[in-house]
């Protein structure tokens, strides 16, 4: 008797389709799949739609301050006020943390050669929950409530912002159980021989940023439990006070550390791992120092932790410690774009003529610009704390996790989507990203040396300032196009006639391009060799001379 | 000679149990979120004394039922290993008898907390004859107590899957991360109420 233990043959690839697979994947499967790459193709697609409609708001936004004295497309100060609040919230929370959560849960059981990701029901609950919290959270804003009011507040208005607080609540509460299912993974289903220190940087950046979330997110759901039970059920009204009191609601006070310095840096942890692991692909190069980008990573992250920064408890201005990580989070990001450009130096001859390695270099300037602005905004002598830098340093963040996060889609999209994704049109986002991201971002550092406030619809204090608003208005627009474009591309590489791509399109170095493109269900068609350094399949390439076979 | 590439079967992999992490993780994010609504409340109580007034109106908490609480919860630390220990020994009676235990501690904390609660005369809102810093201490009081009870909540649904998964036949010496995970969580809920008896009640 022959006995085998070959496992079910599962659907491997496009070859592979069939009607009969093609019918399985409606809505049941994407309601009840526990396959990573589907969980993570539906965080990514659906933050890309509303970076699209994120963006769409700043741009308004935008327009509305250029010219305060005339325009009134929202119809009164509340408004602005919930939309820009809106605007930042979402922005982070329901775009550019999923963006990358999504990224990773596709990728990083593969980087790792794992089959799966761990516990992933939880994975996937944590998709619907997210999205089923971000449509209350919008629709709640649109009803009438946000965080706060500044125009006084009805009870139906008290109720839309007790909605919106769930919404948000929702939201971290799902993000944390995904960046659990990801954290899990990378610390307990690494294969043999990959231990912390081989894992890839990108795998990495994911444990780094999905560690500072879990312990900084559940300080902003503690804000958000008292702003609640103040609110809904009758408190003393210190936490949940809807309405200002200096121009500013309480309820927004305690969440807007979440998107301030230090703590919006957190979302654009994954950026680095991005740019470190795209970067030696690119150059046919192992990174030139893969330790020291992961103490960099690491460093990053630390700086990043925000929740001690909020109002409650310092006032921000005077704060040694805000201050010092304003300023010392620049070596990180120094010290990544120089691995970067050593390890392209070193490379065999690269041109720029990828799209993901112009998105992440793209990202890594970006976020310089970032870092600048926001060394310079925590600077005593300047006064930018209460100022428009603020809004310029956390636009120039989160356009440059997005650029990262395009980094990303257009280099794995082999393994998201089984197809290439376009070219040309990739250049063009990326081009039109990194130019608005800039105008956006580096106009409100400007305008806040011209003692522009940060949020304020009024008369501009100069016509300089004036000026840099409509440049600033016009960076949002290209933004938005850029999102356009980066739908475009996306939806053209999940069409079943895009350009179909190899197994390893671009002699990748880590184990997720060891495998087919499309995956197999379980990633892998047999177990990965023991790993015993960073760069596995550079390792195989030269096997002949290499310690491993 | 040729060289030839061997095909290595890889060896097993000595990894951290997947749901004992998992739940190291979600322990340390509920920790966090306690520990803001901690953190802020000593922040906002200081201010309060610092302008000379009174938080807790003198008289209104016991000593004697929050550590009472405070005993059952380190017997049911106790009962929580005593199961994992039995697992881990294959001995299935103890670690049914352990679970069980520590289900009905946990019915104690609750009764007890009904009753501090109830014995405080707070409400959510605070009376007026409270004043503003009396309303918000009594606010507090509800916030923390609530969310302590909203954990241990947590923590018994989960001490109360892995018994019902026990009496399935679930979990052996060799397999005892669900166990392990639910006694995690658990004693970080235990730490919760230490840090809540010490800040809350003990400091008033």
């Amino acid at each position: 008797m022959t006995m085998t233990e070959s496992p079910p043959a599962t659907a491997t690839g496009s070859d592979g389709d069939t009607a009969v697979p093609r019918i399985a994947s409606g809505l049941h499967t994407w309601l009840t799949t526990s396959d990573h790459k589907k969980i993570g193709l539906l965080w990514v697609v659906v933050s890309v739609l509303l970076f699209a409609a994120v963006t769409v708001v700043g741009a308004v936004l935008g327009f509305e301050r250029a010219d305060a004295d005339s325009v009134d497309i929202f119809g009164g100060i509340n408004s602005y006020f919930q939309m820009w609040t809106l605007y930042r919230v979402a922005f982070a929370i329901l775009v550019v943390a999923p963006l990358f959560i999504g990224i990773a849960t596709v990728v990083v059981p593969m980087q790792i050669g794992s089959t799966n990701i761990a516990f992933p029901r939880a994975a996937l609950g944590a998709f619907w929950t997210w999205l089923i919290g971000a449509g209350i959270t919008i629709s709640a804003v649109l009803i009438g409530g946000g965080w706060g009011a500044l125009d006084g507040v009805t009870s139906d208005e008290a109720d839309a912002i007790s909605l919106t607080l769930l919404g948000t609540g929702m939201v971290i509460f799902a993000l944390l159980v995904a960046s659990v299912c990801i954290a899990t993974t990378i610390f307990s289903m690494r294969t043999s021989g990959m231990n912390l220190s081989r894992v890839p940087l990108f795998t990495w950046s994911m444990l780094v940023a999905t560690s500072v979330w879990l312990i900084t997110l559940p300080v902003a759901a503690s804000n958000l439990v008292l702003a609640y039970v103040d609110l809904h059920h009758g408190g003393p009204a210190t936490f949940g006070n809807p309405e200002p009191v200096a121009g500013v609601t309480a309820i927004w006070q305690q969440v807007d550390w979440v998107v301030s310095q230090p703590q919006v840096y957190a979302f654009a942890i994954p950026l680095l791992g991005i740019l470190g692991s795209i970067v030696p692909v690119a150059a046919g190069a192992r990174h030139v120092n893969h330790s020291a980008m992961i103490g960099l990573i690491g460093f990053f992250g630390f700086l990043s932790v925000g929740g001690w920064s909020q109002p409650i408890f310092h006032d921000g201005t005077e704060d040694f410690l805000f201050i010092a990580f304003g300023l010392v989070i620049l070596l990180p990001v120094l010290g990544s774009l120089a691995g970067a450009a050593s390890t392209l130096a070193g490379g065999d001859g690269i041109g720029l003529k990828d799209t993901h390695l112009l998105a992440s270099l793209g990202a890594g300037v970006v976020l310089l610009a970032a870092v600048v602005s926001g060394a310079l905004r925590v600077v005593e002598p300047f006064h930018l704390i209460a100022r428009s830098t603020t809004t310029g340093v956390f636009n120039l963040v989160m356009v440059s996790a997005v650029l990262a996060g395009v980094a990303g889609l257009w280099f794995w999209a082999p393994k998201i989507t089984g197809h290439q994704l376009s070219g040309g049109l990739g250049k063009l986002v990326v081009l039109d990203l990194v130019l608005g991201g800039l105008l956006l971002g580096l106009t409100d550092l400007v305008s806040g040396f011209l003692e522009t406030p940060d949020f304020l619809l009024a008369p501009p204090v100069s016509s300089t300032a004036d000026a840099l608003n409509l440049i600033s208005a016009v960076g949002a627009v290209m933004v938005a196009l850029g999102a356009l474009g980066l739908v475009v591309g996306l939806f053209g590489g999940l069409r079943s006639d895009a350009a179909s791509a190899g197994d390893d399109p671009w002699d990748g170095h880590t184990l997720e391009w060891a495998t087919t493109s499309p995956p197999p269900e379980a990633n892998f068609s047999e177990p990965p060799a023991k790993v015993v350094s960073e760069a596995p399949l550079l390792d195989q390439s030269g096997s002949n001379e290499s310690e491993i076979v | 000679m040729s060289q030839q590439n061997a095909v290595l079967t890889a060896p097993r992999l000595v990894r951290p149990r997947t749901v004992v992490v998992g739940s190291m993780f979600a322990s340390a994010a509920a920790a966090m979120l306690f520990m803001g609504l901690i953190v802020i409340y000593l922040v906002e109580r200081a201010g309060v004394r610092e302008a000379g007034e009174e938080w807790f109106p003198s008289g209104s908490i016991e000593m004697g039922p929050p550590g009472f609480v405070f005993a059952t919860l380190i017997l049911s630390v106790f009962t929580i290993q005593w199961a994992l220990q039995a697992i881990k020994a294959d001995d299935r009676v103890n670690a049914f008898v352990a679970l069980a235990l520590t289900l009905v501690f946990a019915a104690a904390v609750f009764n007890q907390l009904w009753f501090i609660i109830g014995d405080t005369g707070f409400s959510l809102a605070g009376s007026d004859a409270a004043g503003p810093s009396g309303q918000e201490a009594q606010f507090f009081f509800f916030v923390i107590n609530g969310a302590f009870a909203v954990f241990l909540i947590l923590a018994v649904a989960f001490v109360l899957l892995t018994f019902m998964r026990a009496l399935a036949g679930q979990y052996s010496p060799l397999q005892s991360g669900g166990i392990a995970a639910a006694a995690l969580f658990w004693n970080t809920v235990v730490a919760m109420w230490a840090v809540t008896w010490f800040v809350v009640y003990i400091t008033k």
